[in-house]
């Protein structure tokens, strides 16, 4: 059985190599990916790209100025290169694609807001921009969410501050001033928590939720994409889990051949041929793997544990190969099995945090990812690559990925077992 | 060498193989014939150790292939009814991959794939991936992959099926090649000129049954040197029937509107004396054919229908 293992591997990648269109397309798949990231964020070893927002703001009050003056904050300027325009201009320069968004502050803004009147900010995107504008669209609605808090906890400065603020009410006096300061201040101590700065730094946290120990270690300015380095790792391991399902789905190609009967006939038992798939999806899951680190390697130029990321990539072979068997050991045909996994595959890297991090989902879905391997790989590879995990920091993750990978391919091994004789015998 | 007995294999309700059993000597070419869904597929993936068979047994040189079946299919070579080849790779590289399953390396690999492609006939066009094949080709190296490791015995299941003449009579010569080297043949088909040109013995095979068995003459002697006459005309099925009734060994095996076949013993009146009594009975004859006696005949006579049905 040993002696003949190696002699079916070879012949897969044989084929595989045979058939260099299908090899290309299921190796190049992650690379092709992680080059559209790299594509939509720039370099890829560059910071994030800044969002251009131009802001036209046709308010002469206080809220409009605040809300224009937000994106030039410090801690805005780091995502945002605000530009104030006038509504012309703003939409000239957005027809020219020179910008990613353009904010419109009506007029009577302020004053609408004071009198709790509906008022509508208007945000125009630049399509052609990737993520840039969806950046400013989250920002600007976080914004407008922090207004409408600020109005409701302010409610009651607002009234008294409302004649002030009108032409015809005449100079307040001191003691009025004293009163509408003193409201205020208690007013913005009661729930200052809630309104204050932290809702503002939002937009880094929505673009990234980068963990702070990520942005601890390194150096302003630094060489990693934040962007592709949050994305890399998950699409990676979906990317991987599809080459591992290509290659385990050559048990329906070779029954469909009649070579499955014709080796069954021959001195290989359903057992060795079941294990030499595994073995050859095992193989080309690791030549997917080592293409992709090597384009992480470029991309990323970041230094990371050698043996935390080794041992999680078998672990994550390991886990891919068993689930593969599982499907197509449990699946009758081809088109069922095809169905079966790419639904099964998709569901999982939804759930799993691959596609999306696991803060943006519901608590029932968070609840739910760590039952699946995408799970623990993505997030094994995201300890590695943002956190700079060591072995110690991974090999739970490890672990629980090689237990995955064990049941499944003993469950698989049996059922494609099952299969492959149903196969011989057909 | 080759010992099956007894065997039955059913399908649900279906018993597709019931209590078959020969005995196959080493160097014999054995053929199954039979119509499509005689059960000779079936019979053969028992034979191949595919399909585990309900009842009965299977000995290769008294070796159990239930009991051992690897030691059992090492000496074997399977022929499949179609061709299971990697389309992507080359004859030879389809070759050597069969060949290294049964263990094969090195020069003797390497001699053993030559001896085969030179066999079939496709030593120059070795190297050229086989997607490119006509059909023919292919067949021709489906039969290649199954002798390349030297197997005692080759069970070959309709391997001419659907090819033109010319690739089939390049077949036929390989297998008489293969059985001339003293290679234990199982064959099986439907068509009765191969099994009368190639097969040393021959059972004849129909609803999962042997029919008969035994060597080209001695199913032939069991048909009692009878002719197959068809005499076809515009009459009605039952004046030809009166007209023949009163002839002795004569006899109607099918009739169809316009079309009758007779069975005349050679030993009595013979073909000329009923062609007369049916022209001085006035019937309209169109047409005669007269078959010395054939296998067909004998599966006429097993089975009141003709194989080619």
């Amino acid at each position: 059985m040993i002696r003949l293992i190696p002699h079916l591997v070879a012949k897969d990648l044989k084929r595989k190599v045979r058939a260099p269109l299908g090899l290309l397309i299921v190796l190049g798949f992650p690379v092709v990916f992680a080059g559209m990231i790299a594509l939509a964020f720039g370099r890829g070893g560059d910071a994030i790209p800044k969002v251009r927002l131009l802001v036209a703001n046709e308010d002469d009050g206080l809220l409009g100025s605040a809300l224009a003056s937000a994106f030039t904050a410090p801690q805005a300027a780091r995502a945002f290169e605000a530009r104030a325009v006038t509504p012309e201009e703003g939409r000239q320069l957005m027809e020219q694609g020179k910008a990613s968004a353009l904010l419109s502050v009506p007029k009577r803004f302020t004053r609408d807001v004071l009198d709790g009147k509906p008022v509508a900010l208007r945000l125009v995107r630049n399509p052609s921009e990737g993520i840039l504008p969806e950046i400013a669209e989250q920002t600007a609605g976080i914004l407008v969410d922090v207004l409408e808090g600020g109005r409701r906890v302010l409610d009651e400065p607002l009234a008294k501050l409302r004649p002030m603020l009108d032409d015809a009410g005449g100079a307040p006096s001191d003691a009025d001033v004293a009163a509408v300061a003193l409201v205020v201040k208690r007013a913005i101590e009661k729930s200052g928590g809630l309104v204050f700065p932290p809702a503002i730094t939002l937009e880094s946290e929505m673009l990234g939720n980068r963990a702070p120990a990520a942005d601890a270690g390194k150096k302003p300015g630094g060489t990693t994409s934040t962007i592709f380095l949050l994305i890399l790792p998950g699409v990676a391991v979906y990317a991987i889990f599809l080459v591992g399902d290509q290659a385990m789905r050559d048990v329906m190609t070779e029954r469909a051949l009649g070579t499955l009967r014709r080796q069954l006939a021959g001195p290989v038992t359903v057992g060795t041929y079941v294990v030499g798939k595994a073995a050859a999806t095992a193989v080309l899951c690791l030549l997917a793997l080592a293409v992709l680190t090597l384009v992480g390697m470029v991309a990323l130029r970041q230094p990371v544990s050698l043996p935390a990321f080794v041992v999680v990539s078998l672990a994550l072979v390991l886990a891919i190969t068993g689930t593969s068997a599982l499907i197509y050991g449990l699946a009758r045909t081809e088109r069922q099995a095809s169905t079966l996994s790419s639904l099964i595959y998709l569901a999982m890297a939804f759930v799993g945090g691959s596609f999306f991090r696991l803060e943006g989902l519901p608590t029932i879905l968070r609840r739910v990812a760590p039952f699946t391997p995408f799970y623990w790989a993505t997030q094994a590879y995201r300890e590695i690559l943002e956190k700079g995990a060591g072995l110690s920091g991974v090999a739970m993750h490890a672990a629980i990925l090689a237990a995955i990978g064990t049941t499944f391919l003993t469950l698989g091994t049996v059922a494609l077992h099952r299969a492959s004789r149903r196969g011989a015998a057909a | 060498m080759i010992e099956a007995t007894g065997l039955v294999k059913s399908f649900g309700s279906l018993r597709a193989v019931d209590g078959v059993g020969f005995q196959v000597q080493k160097g014999e070419l054995y053929g199954l014939l039979g119509p499509n869904g005689a059960g000779k597929t079936t019979t053969m993936s028992m034979l191949a150790g595919l399909l585990a068979p309900d009842e009965g047994q299977i000995r290769f040189d008294g070796v159990d292939l239930a009991v051992r079946p690897l030691e059992v299919k090492r000496q074997l070579g399977v022929v499949p009814q179609e061709p299971a080849l990697y389309e992507t790779l080359s004859a030879r590289e389809n070759l050597r991959f069969w060949g290294g399953l049964y263990g094969l390396a090195g020069r003797e690999l390497g001699a053993a794939v030559d001896r085969v492609l030179e066999l079939v006939g496709l030593a120059d066009r070795a190297s050229e991936p086989i997607r490119g094949y006509s059909g023919g080709m292919k067949r021709r190296l489906n039969l290649a992959l199954g002798l390349v490791h030297g197997p005692r015995v080759v069970l070959m299941d309709e391997p001419t099926v659907g090819i033109d003449p010319q690739a089939r009579l390049k077949i036929l010569e390989a297998v008489k090649g293969v059985t001339a080297s003293g290679t234990t043949v199982i064959y099986t088909t439907h068509y009765l000129e191969e099994a009368e040109e190639l097969c040393d013995r021959i059972a004849i095979m129909d609803h999962g049954k042997i029919l008969a068995e035994g060597t080209l003459d001695e199913l032939i002697r069991r048909v009692g040197g009878r002719e197959l006459v068809t005499v076809r005309g515009a009459f009605s099925p039952d004046a030809l029937r009166g007209v023949v009734a009163s002839l002795p060994g004569v006899a109607v095996t099918t009739e169809e509107p316009g079309r009758i076949v007779l069975t005349v013993d050679r030993t009595g009146r013979g073909v000329v004396e009923v062609l007369g009594q049916i022209l001085g009975a006035g019937l309209d004859l169109q047409g005669v054919s007269v078959q010395p006696p054939s296998l067909n005949m004998l599966f006429l006579n097993l089975t009141g229908r003709e194989l080619r049905d």
